[in-house]
């Protein structure tokens, strides 16, 4: 067992309170409350932070460091098709494709909250549905990403929900380690 | 050749992903309009048509679905080998790798074993315990029926020459008339 530090302090803290900010708003929060909006806020300013930070972050955080290529994404696959085992340090391909989706997703979902507050389009029944159908499309992405990290972690026997909370990935002595 | 169906991958997968999408709209879309009369609503021959749809569009992407993991397992094996030798007995180590239903797991490390790579170094590259790679192999020769290693390779070279279980000869320019 190896340990690596991957997840700095900034990351850990911006993934768990967007998931709970998210998770508040769609599921607890009375939609046409002051508090909505306020969170809505806090999720749209916490997203514009995490993309300074994937630019000048320290390198797991970069974007340069996680794009996603198609011989990634591929090769990712291709290891759960022939059950093998190889541990990526930062973001998996797949992974890093999921984060993009929920980062552009939730700025989406923001933008068309705000735009409800806004005189020109309060009201408005199609800004009203986009905001709808974008949030039942950032929670599918989160099932499928919760089941995904359950489902990455059996495979390669590292922790992945342990390792974004105390930022170490400990990594099993017989996996391969790439990149 | 090779090269060719490995560029087509990338593109497989996207395909997958946009119809799986676009599968999950229309079920939703038959949910809906199901309403609260359930399965009855089916009598209505345009939510009928639409289920069915639907339903033949869920099967289509898991056979495509196979059929990537098929092909990434080949390609996987196949990377630097394109001599239409080492392809058409490749063919044949799949066939029989069929026939002996062996898993996919079991499939790559009898792969590597016919390479030639030691327990060790299979372990390795596939990143499991040498263990878990030991009980794999043995789990290959006892669904093929052999003793061991060279009796695995032994079989499959015997068919080579027989050219016995060839599921489709290849145009075969290497073929003595």
């Amino acid at each position: 067992m190896t340990e690596h530090k991957i997840w700095d302090p900034f990351v850990r803290v911006f993934h768990w309170s967007v998931a709970a900010l998210f998770l508040a708003n769609a599921l607890i929060v009375d939609d046409d409350s002051r508090l909505h909006e306020w969170v809505g806020y806090a999720v749209a300013g916490l997203i514009v932070l995490r993309i300074l930070w994937g630019i000048v972050g320290p390198r797991h955080a970069r974007f340069a460091a996680f794009a996603p290529t198609a011989r990634g994404v591929t090769g990712q696959i291709a290891d759960i098709a022939t059950r093998r085992r190889r541990a990526h340090l930062g973001h998996t391909p797949l992974g890093a494709l999921m984060i993009l989706n929920l980062l552009l997703t939730l700025l989406a979902v923001c933008a068309s909250g705000y735009m409800m507050t806004t005189t020109a389009f309060w009201g408005v029944e199609w800004v009203e549905e986009v905001h709808e159908v974008l949030v039942t499309w950032a929670e599918l992405s989160v099932l499928a990403h919760v089941a995904a990290v359950l489902y990455e972690s059996h495979r390669t026997g590292i922790n992945l929900p342990r390792a974004m909370i105390t930022g170490t990935k400990r990594v099993p002595d017989d996996i391969r380690i790439v990149e | 050749m090779t090269a060719d169906r490995h560029d087509r991958i990338p593109w497989l997968i996207a395909l997958i992903a946009v119809q799986s999408l676009c599968a999950a709209f229309f079920l939703w879309d038959v949910l809906e309009d199901m309403g609260p009369r359930g399965l009855r609503a089916l009598s209505n021959l345009h939510i009928a048509t639409e289920t069915l749809a639907a339903l033949a569009l869920v099967a289509g992407i898991a056979f495509e679905t196979r059929y990537l993991m098929r092909l990434l397992r080949r390609t996987a094996h196949l990377e630097e080998q394109v001599s239409i030798a080492s392809g058409a007995f490749h063919e044949i180590i799949l066939a029989h790798f069929d026939q002996w239903r062996l898993s996919p797991a079991e499939s790559d490390v009898a792969m590597f074993a016919i390479k030639g790579f030691s327990i060790a170094e299979t372990a390795r590259l596939r990143g499991s315990a040498e263990g878990t790679v030991k009980a794999q192999l043995n789990a290959v020769y006892r669904k093929s029926g052999v003793s061991g290693r060279g009796a695995l390779l032994g079989l499959l070279v015997d068919d080579l020459l027989d050219g016995g279980v060839m599921p489709e000869r290849p145009s075969a320019p290497l073929e003595r008339p």
